[in-house]
C-alpha cells in the first residue's frame, strides 16, 4: 500500500511565529514517483471561501520508492492560526506524490501562546425561526436526533 | 464551535461530487463528446451546474484536455474589450469552461461563441437558462438529494429529520446552497 508520512521532531504541533518546524518526510510507494512535492502551508475554513497561502514549496524530483528526508523549515511572523464561528485558519505541512493522489498532512499551530487564538463568542443564538418554543432542549438537540 | 468543526464549511461542501439525479456521470460525458464539447449546463441556483462543470473538468483533464475555467457573476459582467482580451489567451487546444454565462452581455457573449467556435478545442458554460448552446444536462434537486448530503456531511450517529429538511428545501425553493448555508448557521449558533 502507498504510505505517505509526515514526522515532527519531538511530536511538537505548536510554535511561535519565527520558529522552525523540524522533522522527517517518509515515503514507502509501490512505484518510482516522478516527484514528491513537500509545502508549509495555511488555508481558511469555514463559511466562505477557501483561501490559501503557500509559504515554502520543494519538490524533489525522481526520489525512488521508499526513502526519507529530514526538513527544517522556518516559519513566518504570521498570520495565527485561530478560529472564530465564521472562519478558521489553519496551518499544516503537506506532502504529496506526483503522479498520484496520495496525500499525507500535519496540522500545527503557529501563535504567540502556543495554541490557537480564539475569536470572540458572537452567539447568534435565537437567529432562528425554529428557536421559538423552549421545550426543554436546544434548537439543534430538538432538530438533531440518533442515527439508528 | 470553530468554524473549522462545522461540517457545513464550504471546502467540505466543495468536495462532495455532482449527482444526476436521471443519468450517469458517464452518460453527461458520452453526450459531451457527441455535442463536440460546445454545451450548456442549465439549471436554477443551488442546483449543482457549478460543481458538475469541476467535475467535467477534472474528468478531461484525466482524457488529457487542456481546460481553462473562469467565473463570471453580476458585480464582474464580462463586457466586450473584456471579452475580447480574454480570447486573446485562449488556445486553440483548450476547452474553455465558462461558469454564469447568464452575467455575459449579449454583444460579448455573440462574440465569445463565435471565437471559441473556431479558436478553442471545446466551449462549456453554465446557465440559468436554456439556450446559449446545446444543454448538455439539466441540473435539479429533490428533498432526497438535499438529505443525503446532509447526511454525508453531518458527523457520524447524528440526522437532521426528514420534516426539517423538507421545510428547509422549501423554504429555499430547492436551491441547494442555500440549503446548506442555513446549516452551517444552525451549527454555528447551536451546536
Amino acid at each position: 500500500m502507498d504510505k505517505l508520512s509526515i514526522d515532527l521532531h519531538e511530536d511538537k504541533t505548536a510554535y511561535a511565529p519565527r520558529e522552525t518546524v523540524r522533522g522527517a518526510i517518509r515515503w514507502n510507494l509501490q512505484t518510482n514517483p516522478e516527484h514528491l512535492k513537500f509545502s508549509l502551508i495555511w488555508y481558511t475554513s469555514g463559511k466562505g471561501t477557501r483561501d490559501v497561502g503557500v509559504v515554502q514549496t520543494v519538490t524533489f524530483d525522481n526520489p525512488g520508492s521508499f526513502g526519507s528526508r529530514d526538513f527544517a523549515v522556518p516559519l513566518p511572523d504570521g498570520p495565527y492560526s485561530f478560529s472564530g464561528k465564521l472562519v478558521s485558519l489553519i496551518w499544516a505541512i503537506e506532502l504529496t506524490c506526483m503522479p498520484g493522489s496520495e496525500t499525507a498532512r500535519r496540522e500545527i499551530v503557529v501563535s504567540p501562546t502556543g495554541s490557537e487564538v480564539l475569536l470572540g463568542d458572537a452567539s447568534m443564538q435565537g437567529s432562528h425561526p425554529w428557536n421559538e418554543g423552549n421545550r426543554g432542549h436546544s434548537p439543534l438537540e430538538r432538530i438533531l436526533g440518533a442515527r439508528r | 464551535m470553530k468554524a473549522r468543526d462545522n461540517p457545513f464549511t464550504v471546502d467540505r461542501i466543495s468536495a462532495l461530487r455532482y449527482r444526476p439525479l436521471d443519468t450517469t456521470f458517464d452518460e453527461i460525458l458520452r453526450r459531451l463528446e457527441e455535442l463536440n464539447y460546445r454545451a450548456a449546463i442549465v439549471g436554477p441556483e443551488g442546483s449543482g451546474k457549478t460543481t458538475l462543470l469541476e467535475n467535467l473538468q477534472d474528468a478531461l483533464a484525466q482524457q488529457g484536455f487542456k481546460t481553462w475555467m473562469f467565473f463570471v457573476n453580476d458585480t464582474v459582467p464580462l463586457n466586450g474589450p473584456a471579452c475580447r482580451r480574454l480570447l486573446t489567451e485562449v488556445a486553440s487546444d483548450e476547452i474553455v469552461l465558462l461558469d454564469g454565462a447568464d452575467a455575459v452581455r449579449r454583444s460579448a457573449w455573440m462574440l465569445f461563441r463565435r471565437r471559441t467556435a473556431s479558436h478553442a478545442a471545446g466551449l462549456i458554460v453554465t446557465s440559468h437558462r436554456p439556450g446559449l448552446l446545446p444543454t448538455l444536462t439539466k441540473c435539479s434537486t429533490t428533498p432526497a438529494l438535499l438529505q443525503e448530503i446532509v447526511n454525508e456531511l453531518q458527523p457520524p450517529g447524528r440526522t437532521l429529520s426528514a420534516d426539517f429538511l423538507s421545510d428547509l428545501y422549501q423554504r429555499h425553493a430547492g436551491n441547494l446552497r442555500d440549503c446548506l448555508r442555513e446549516l452551517y448557521d444552525l451549527y454555528t449558533a447551536h451546536a
